[in-house]
C-alpha cells in the first residue's frame, strides 16, 4: 500500500519516522480494524504516515517484514498461541488494538462458565471448535502499548500514529470517562437511574456512550488509580443489584474482581 | 445603583427586544430525571416562553460560555521547517445571559479577580467577559445551597440588571447604562418606599429558607493546623477523583494545555482543557514525578486551594456555595460535611 | 438596531515596544526565536542559546538569574526552563535541556537555525543585589546546576560585590558534571568549587559521597559573623532540599538569606493553570525561587 512521496515526509524540518506497520486479528469482531477504515476523510493522510504491509482486512498483498505490529482479539486457541509468537518475534513493537487484546474483551465472558465443555456443546453443537479459555495478548506475550475500546476510537487512534511518527511518546488520557462526559455537558445518567462505569472508566472515547444516553460499560479499563471498590459501593447504595454491578465490571474484562480471580 | 419595578408581562416584551438582535443564553429545562423532577441546563433560547425563571439550579453552571471546557488557545500553519502562529480568543458577538442567580454572578466576580484583575490577565476569557450582558434573578434557596455562608447569596455587581420577584411585579436593579436603555423600551416606575419595603421583606424571608451552612471563622487557619489530619484519608477513601466536583463548579477554572499536530501535517494547534486537581496526573512532572500521588492528597489540595489560597491572595474563598459538587458528587462529599470534619477532626 | 449590543473587541494591540504582561496580548505572545548554536554536554544534556529574532522585542528581553521561560515547538509542546545564561546580555538565553520527554526529545532532533517560540521570563529571581557585600553559597545537586549558572555568572561579573564565594555542586558521576569547560574560569575569579561525586571512578582524586558532606566540612568551624553574612542559594531533586536546608539551618544561616529554586508541572507561567501550585501558592508568580522561611510555611513544598 504505497502513497506517493510518503518517504520524505517531514515536519518542521525534522524527517519522520514512517514506520512498517502491520494489522492482525485473532478471536475478534474485526470492528476494532473497521473503525481505523471508516476513516473516510483522513484515511490517505494515515496511510503516508506509516507503511502497511499486511492489513486483511483492506488488502490482498501482504509481508512479513514489519516493525509495528497492531493485533486485534483475544487468544482462545493453541495455534494462536503459536501464531501470536511468531508476531511477537517480528514486531519490535507490539500493540494490542481494542479491548479483546488489552482485557480479553466481551470474548472472556465465557470464562465466567464452570463447565468449558459444555459451553462449547452449547454454541458450536455437533462441530466443535477447539477452543479454551480467554485470555488477553499480554497474558501470552509482552505488550508494548496498549489501545483500548470496543471498539477503538479511530480519533484516538490517529493521535497515537502522529505520535509514533513524530517521536512524541503516547500518553493516553489517565482521568476517568466523567471528565469528557461533563465537559460534553450531559445529564449524568444515575440521575436518570441508569449505572454507568464512567467514574472509573479510562478517558480518551470522548464519553461515547453516555452522549447516547447508554450507561458507561468499562469497555476501556480502569483509569489510574481508579476506585473500584468504591464505585461498588456508591452503586449498591444507589439500589443497584450486586448483579447489575458485576455485569458492567466484567462485560470486557478490564476490571479484575475476585470472582474471576478466583476461577482463572 | 438605580432601582425600578415594572410590570410581570413587560418581561416578555424586554426579552423580545433583545432576543431580536441578540443571542440569549438562559435557563431551559433539558431533561426530567428519575423522580420525573426537572433538570435544568443553560442553553440557546429564542422563545420567551422557553426560559424556565423559577428554575431551582442548573447541574452545569453557564461556564461553557466564557471558560469552555476546551479550547484552542493558537494554531500554526506548518509549511516545511517553518510555522505561524494565529490566535483567536473564540468569541464574536456578546451573550445575552438571562436569568442567572446570584452565586453564578458571584462566581463570575471572583473569576474576574485571577483572571482578569490580576498580573497577565488571560485574553480568552476577558473577551468572553467583556461581551456578557447579564441579567440576573433571585432565587429560592434549595437545601444544598450554602451560599449565605460564602457570602454569594446577594451579588452586588458583576451585572447589568437583576430581577427580583416581588410578587405582582418585578424589582429591578441597574447597574449599567446599557440596562438603563433597554428599559426605557418598557413601562417602568421608580421604586418607591413600599418596593424597598416589599423587596427588604423578600430577602428576610430568604434568609430563613437556608439550611445547609458552612462556618468560615478561622477557617484559613484551621486548614493549615489540621492539614496531616485523618479525616482527610476518610474522604480521599471515598472519592472517586473522577473530577465531577471541578467541571460542575462555577469558580473551577485550573487547566492543561496540549499541543498537536493535524494529521495532514500542515497544521497544528495547542489546546486548553478544563483539569481537575482531584485528577490523578494534575501535579505529574516530566519525567513522572508525582506531587500528589494519593486521592487524600488532592481532595486536600482541592479544599486548600479554595479555601485558603484564594483567600490569602483575595480576602475571599474560591467558593461561592452553589452546592453543585456535592449534589453531582456519587460518593456525596459535600463542601460543608468536609469542612465541618475537618474542624471536629472526625468524619461522622 | 439600536439594541443590539456592541461587540468589545478586546484584541487592541499595544505596539510591540510596549508589550508589558499586563496587556491581554501578551498572554499567548511568543517571541519567535532562533537556535543560535547546539552543545551537548553529557549524553543526556545539551546546552541550546536562542536568541530572539525581532530587534525591538530583542532589546526588551531581559531576565533576573533564577528566572525561567516557556520554551514552545509548534504542535509538540511547551515547557517551563530555567535561564542559564549571564542576565547582563539581552535578548537571548541560554536553556541546558535533559532529554525526558516529547518537547525536549523532538528539540534534540532539531539544529543551529531552526525556529522555536519564547515566552516570558517568568517567575522570581534571586535577589543578587540584596546579596552585596555577603559570602554566597551556591548549592547544586546535579541537574540543579543548570538555574545556577545564570547567578554565577553574575557573581562572575561583579566579583567586587561579594565576599566569599562558594560552590557546593553534588553529582552523581563524573560523566554527568555540567558545564566542566568553565570550571577554571570560576576558579580564576575567587570562586571556590567543590565538586562532589555520589560514585567516582579511578581517575577522581576529588571527594566521594554525599553533597552534605562537602557543605558541613565548608561551614564546621567558621566565625558566627560568617554565618549570619551568607546567603545561600539551593537548587536540586526534591530530596536533596530537606537534607541541604535542614544543614543550613542547623548552622544558623539565616532563613531569608536561604533561596530554593522550586520545580513544578507548568502549563500556563502566568499564575492561570494552578498546575504549579505549591499548598496554594504559583510556583511560577511566588517562585520558582523562594526563600526559605517561605517555604516552610507552604504545605508539600519539599
Amino acid at each position: 500500500m504505497k502513497t506517493n512521496g510518503a518517504d520524505d515526509k517531514t515536519y518542521l524540518g525534522i524527517p519522520l519516522y514512517r514506520p512498517r506497520v502491520a494489522f492482525f486479528e485473532f478471536t475478534s469482531c474485526e470492528g476494532c480494524q473497521l473503525q481505523i477504515l471508516n476513516n473516510e476523510g483522513t484515511l490517505l493522510d494515515f496511510l503516508s504516515l506509516v507503511e502497511v504491509v499486511a492489513f486483511r482486512e483492506a488488502m490482498t498483498e501482504k509481508s512479513d517484514d514489519y516493525e509495528i505490529a497492531f493485533i486485534e482479539g483475544s487468544i482462545t486457541r493453541d495455534d494462536e498461541v503459536e501464531r501470536l509468537k511468531k508476531i511477537r518475534k517480528k514486531a519490535k513493537v507490539l500493540v494490542a488494538l481494542g479491548s479483546c487484546a488489552c482485557f480479553g474483551g466481551v470474548n472472556q465472558l465465557k470464562n465466567r462458565f464452570h463447565d468449558l465443555i459444555a459451553v462449547n456443546k452449547m454454541v458450536y453443537g455437533e462441530h466443535p471448535v477447539n477452543s479454551g479459555l480467554v485470555r488477553p495478548l499480554c497474558d501470552i506475550v509482552k505488550v508494548d502499548m496498549q489501545i483500548f475500546g470496543c471498539p477503538v476510537k479511530k480519533e484516538e487512534v490517529e493521535k497515537i500514529v502522529i505520535n509514533l511518527a513524530l517521536g512524541k511518546s503516547i500518553v493516553l488520557p489517565k482521568y476517568p470517562v466523567c471528565m469528557e462526559c461533563k465537559a460534553n455537558e450531559n445529564i449524568c445518567l444515575f440521575e436518570q437511574g441508569e449505572p454507568c462505569l464512567g467514574p472509573i472508566t479510562r478517558a480518551g472515547c470522548d464519553s461515547w456512550c453516555p452522549n447516547n444516553k447508554a450507561g458507561c460499560w468499562g469497555c476501556r479499563g480502569p483509569a489510574d488509580d481508579a476506585n473500584v471498590e468504591q464505585m461498588k459501593k456508591v452503586m449498591k447504595d444507589l439500589g443497584f443489584s450486586d448483579e447489575t454491578i458485576m455485569d458492567r465490571l466484567e462485560c470486557f474484562g478490564g476490571f479484575q474482581t475476585d470472582e474471576k480471580n478466583g476461577q482463572r | 445603583m438605580l432601582f425600578k419595578t415594572f410590570a410581570k408581562e413587560e418581561l416578555k416584551i424586554l426579552f423580545e427586544i433583545i432576543a431580536a438582535h441578540n443571542r440569549v443564553v438562559g435557563p431551559v429545562e433539558k431533561a426530567r430525571d428519575r423522580n420525573n423532577k426537572p433538570i435544568y441546563a443553560f442553553e440557546d433560547v429564542h422563545e420567551f416562553h422557553d426560559i424556565q425563571l423559577n428554575y431551582t439550579t442548573t447541574k452545569l453552571p453557564a461556564k461553557r460560555f466564557f471558560l469552555p471546557f476546551k479550547e484552542d488557545l493558537s494554531t500554526f500553519k506548518i509549511e516545511d521547517d517553518k510555522w505561524q502562529k494565529s490566535i483567536d480568543y473564540n468569541i464574536d458577538r456578546p451573550v445575552v445571559f438571562w436569568g442567572l442567580h446570584a452565586c453564578d454572578i458571584n462566581a463570575l466576580n471572583k473569576l474576574d479577580k485571577v483572571l482578569l484583575h490580576s498580573v497577565y490577565p488571560m485574553p480568552y476569557y476577558a473577551a468572553k467577559r467583556k461581551n456578557m450582558f447579564i441579567i440576573g434573578i433571585d432565587c429560592e434557596p434549595q437545601p444544598f445551597c450554602f451560599c449565605r455562608s460564602m457570602g454569594a447569596d446577594t451579588a452586588l455587581h458583576g451585572f447589568d440588571l437583576f430581577i427580583t420577584d416581588l410578587g405582582e411585579k418585578y424589582f429591578v436593579e441597574i447597574l449599567t447604562d446599557t440596562a438603563f436603555n433597554f428599559l426605557r423600551e418598557l413601562k417602568t416606575a421608580d421604586a418607591l418606599e413600599e418596593d424597598h419595603i416589599l423587596y427588604m421583606k423578600k430577602v428576610d424571608e430568604k434568609k430563613k429558607q437556608f439550611t445547609a451552612r458552612i462556618d468560615t471563622t478561622d477557617l484559613t487557619k484551621i486548614l493549615d493546623m489540621e492539614f496531616q489530619s485523618e479525616v482527610w484519608h476518610q474522604w480521599g477513601d471515598k472519592c472517586l477523583s473522577c473530577g465531577s466536583c471541578s467541571n460542575v463548579c462555577p469558580t473551577c477554572y485550573c487547566y492543561g494545555v496540549e499541543e498537536t499536530v493535524n494529521i495532514d501535517l500542515k497544521g497544528a494547534r495547542k489546546t486548553k482543557m478544563l483539569y481537575s486537581c482531584n485528577v490523578i496526573d494534575f501535579a505529574e512532572v516530566a519525567g513522572g514525578h508525582n506531587f500528589r500521588p494519593l486521592r487524600h492528597n488532592r481532595l486536600k489540595y482541592r479544599y486548600y486551594h479554595k479555601h485558603r489560597g484564594f483567600v490569602e491572595a483575595f480576602e475571599e474563598s474560591l467558593c461561592v456555595g452553589c452546592g453543585r459538587c456535592g449534589e453531582t458528587c456519587l460518593a456525596g462529599i459535600t463542601v460543608s460535611e468536609v469542612i465541618a470534619s475537618v474542624k471536629t477532626g472526625s468524619k461522622e | 438596531m439600536k439594541h443590539q449590543l456592541k461587540f468589545v473587541d478586546v484584541t487592541a494591540r499595544p505596539a510591540v515596544q510596549q508589550r508589558r504582561k499586563q496587556d491581554l496580548a501578551s498572554f499567548e505572545h511568543t517571541f519567535r526565536s532562533e537556535i543560535m548554536s547546539v552543545q551537548p554536554l553529557t549524553e543526556m544534556e545539551t546546552v541550546y542559546r536562542i536568541k530572539l529574532i525581532d530587534p525591538a522585542e530583542r532589546r526588551q528581553f531581559s531576565f533576573f538569574p533564577g528566572q525561567f521561560v516557556m520554551l514552545e515547538i509548534a504542535g509538540i509542546g511547551e515547557a517551563p526552563f530555567s535561564i542559564s545564561s549571564s542576565p547582563s546580555i539581552r535578548g537571548e538565553v541560554e536553556l541546558c535541556i535533559r532529554k525526558v520527554g516529547n518537547l525536549t526529545n523532538f528539540l534534540s532532533k532539531m539544529g543551529r537555525g531552526v525556529h522555536v517560540g519564547i515566552r516570558g521570563p517568568f517567575g522570581t529571581g534571586f535577589p543578587m543585589e540584596e546579596m552585596h557585600g555577603q559570602n554566597i553559597l551556591l548549592i547544586a545537586g546535579g541537574l540543579g546546576l543548570v538555574p545556577l549558572r545564570s547567578p554565577i555568572a553574575y557573581v562572575q561579573e561583579n566579583r567586587s560585590h561579594f565576599r566569599e564565594v562558594n560552590i557546593v555542586y553534588g553529582s552523581k558521576s563524573a560523566e554527568q558534571l555540567l558545564f566542566t569547560y568553565q570550571y577554571d574560569m570560576w576558579r580564576k575569579d575567587d570562586i571556590n568549587l567543590n565538586i562532589i561525586l555520589e560514585k567516582a571512578g579511578p581517575s577522581w582524586k576529588g571527594p566521594v559521597g554525599l553533597l552534605t558532606k562537602s557543605l558541613s566540612e565548608i561551614l564546621t568551624g567558621r566565625q558566627r559573623e560568617f554565618y549570619h553574612n551568607t546567603y545561600a542559594i539551593v537548587c536540586g531533586p526534591p530530596v536533596m532540599f530537606k537534607f541541604v536546608c535542614k544543614m543550613l539551618n542547623e548552622f544558623h544561616i539565616p532563613m531569608q538569606k536561604m533561596f530554593v529554586s522550586l520545580e513544578r508541572r507548568m502549563h500556563c507561567g502566568m499564575g492561570k493553570c494552578c498546575r504549579c501550585n505549591v499548598g496554594s501558592t504559583y510556583t511560577c508568580l511566588t517562585g520558582p525561587v523562594f526563600d526559605y522561611w517561605t517555604v516552610m510555611n507552604l504545605k508539600e513544598a519539599i
